[in-house]
């Protein structure tokens, strides 16, 4: 038999348990006021009078019809949209390819480990925030604008947002590289170029090419939309339906996109998971 | 032959890891370096080769100053220089002969490297040097897959690479238990008298340090304190450089197995 003592008796109290201040309702109230705010009319969105619309008066008839519409997808032209779906893939697969190839490069430069010098670090890494800070629609919208319609805009738009994307990563990467080999790689007498590519590309390798495989995730999901600024792909097609109100027609693409996306989603992460191990 | 002229090493921070040090490596020579942790014998060692830049004085390699040298003249003199690590200091995502090959950077051209292409004759060189130190059998192995012992032999060969006139080792056996560290030491030793390579040895077990040093080098807070043969560093000198009484820490306590070269 064990006798379980009781434990000694400490000679401060317990404290009690300490009363939250008013600080958290007030801060619930205000962060409720300016969502209210946000929504209401007074900011232009007018999100709240369109609710009591929709509540109130119902659907129009010709919003029942889009409704009934997008439920209802135009199976029957599946086969037309192939092509364009080609198309949004091998945008996908270029832009990858050369975007992430580039990346590598930036990367490097832009973490303090490799750059080989301040200014070096802090020019690369200015670029690196410049190319991430413009959307990719946006860079679509520039290339159009700039060379004209076509895939070959929507590649172009897909590398520079891959540079942004994946030299970010990488480069966080390389920050954090073990960074015992890379004195050895010094002592051996080796130069800039050298010691990146023999002490720091083996150690990050697989995340690199994780990030690429993400960053062809993030491709095939941007090459769809795309195209509805002119940039080519499906988003051509997605944008010509919906032009000519065929909201069964753009029912089907969406639905097309999210299974193609999910499908890519499903194999890169199955890669993945298989390199960074 | 290597000089240390009024060398100092400050540390920003005010840490003083190397003060005043006069000192001259000829060729050839087993030297072993003994202190305590933070007496300042990494810092020494690094001088050699650039690695801790001085504060003050002049550190030259072969009549070459390793303080006013540009960074190609750097690379130059580290190449000359093979270097030993206390961590092993491999890639480990990559395979043994890769790291062995590392010891040819100098000699290779970047866009060999960047390719991954080494001529044969580096690669058959590499292949060597592994043989030396008797692990070439793992050569297409990955790093990361052998033990603490054969890493620290692959460290060796990639130093060995390199075609040294210096091989500094900084701590090589303090990560490796008893036996192993003997074996690696008894490379080292190897390496010094079979290619007359001048050999600097880091080492804190006194025991160690007097059966492998042709001549010991003494750091006490980042002062030169002793300097001559094993025979002469008595467990007296010891205590000396260490500034306190020898305790069984101080020594491996294990002793070679076989004979010693």
């Amino acid at each position: 038999m064990t006798t379980v003592e009781a434990p000694p008796r400490s000679r401060t109290a317990r404290p009690p348990k300490p009363r939250p201040g008013p600080t958290r309702y007030v801060a619930a109230a205000v962060i409720a006021a300016i969502t209210y705010w946000a929504a209401s009319e007074t900011t232009g969105i007018g999100l709240v009078p369109q609710l009591s619309e929709v509540f109130v008066d119902g659907l129009s008839e010709r919003t029942g019809q889009i409704v009934s519409d997008i439920f209802n997808p135009a199976f029957e032209d599946a086969p037309a949209t192939g092509g364009p779906f080609l198309e949004t893939l091998s945008m996908a697969v270029l832009g990858t390819l050369m975007g992430c190839f580039l990346a590598l490069l930036v990367a490097f430069g832009s973490s303090l480990v490799t750059a080989g010098g301040l200014k070096r670090y802090r020019f690369t890494k200015g670029l690196m925030s410049l190319l991430r800070s413009v959307p990719d629609v946006l860079w679509a919208l520039l290339f159009v604008a700039a060379i004209g319609t076509g895939a070959l805009s929507g590649v172009l738009a897909l590398v520079l947002f891959n540079i942004g994307v994946v030299a970010k990563l990488l480069s966080e990467t390389i920050d954090a590289v073990d960074t015992k080999a890379l004195e050895a790689a010094d002592a051996a007498g080796a130069g800039l170029v050298q010691r990146a590519r023999v002490a720091v590309f083996p150690q990050v390798l697989p995340n690199y090419l994780s990030f690429s495989l993400y960053a062809f995730e993030l491709n095939v999901r941007a090459s769809a939309i795309l195209g509805i600024v002119g940039a080519g792909g499906i988003g051509v097609l997605l944008n010509l339906a919906r032009n000519q109100f065929r909201y069964d027609r753009v029912s089907l693409i969406v639905v097309e996109i999210f299974v193609f996306v999910f499908l890519t989603e499903l194999v890169s992460i199955a890669l993945r998971r298989r390199l960074v191990r | 032959m290597i000089t240390f002229s009024d060398a100092s090493v400050t540390y920003p921070g005010g840490v003083k890891a190397l003060q005043h040090v006069d000192l001259e490596i000829g060729d050839g020579q087993m030297i072993v370096i003994v202190g305590l942790s933070g007496a300042g014998k990494s810092t020494l060692v690094r001088a050699i080769n650039g690695l801790v830049p001085l504060t003050g004085g002049e550190v030259t390699v072969d009549g070459r100053s390793v303080t006013k040298s540009s960074a190609k003249e750097m690379r130059a003199i580290r190449s000359d220089v093979g270097m030993i690590f206390q961590g092993f200091n491999l890639v480990n995502r990559t395979s043994v002969i890769n790291n062995v090959l590392m010891g040819r950077l100098y000699e290779t051209p970047t866009w060999r490297t960047l390719l991954g292409r080494y001529p044969a004759e580096d690669v058959n060189f590499a292949m060597e040097c592994l043989e030396r130190v008797e692990i070439v059998e793992k050569a297409w192995v990955r790093a990361s897959n052998l033990s603490g012992g054969q890493q620290q032999r692959v460290g060796i060969a990639r130093a060995l690479a390199q075609r040294p006139t210096i091989i500094l080792a900084d701590e090589p056996v303090a990560s490796l238990d008893p036996p192993t560290s003997h074996v690696v030491m008894r490379d080292l030793k190897r390496i010094n008298r079979e290619l007359g390579i001048t050999v600097i040895v880091n080492l804190h077990f006194l025991d160690l340090a007097r059966q492998y040093g042709d001549r010991l080098i003494g750091l006490r807070d980042g002062e030169l304190v002793f300097d001559g043969t094993g025979d002469e560093a008595d467990e007296e000198v010891f205590e000396s450089i260490y500034g306190r009484s020898l305790t069984a820490d101080d020594v491996l306590g294990e002793p070679a197995p076989g004979e010693v070269a």
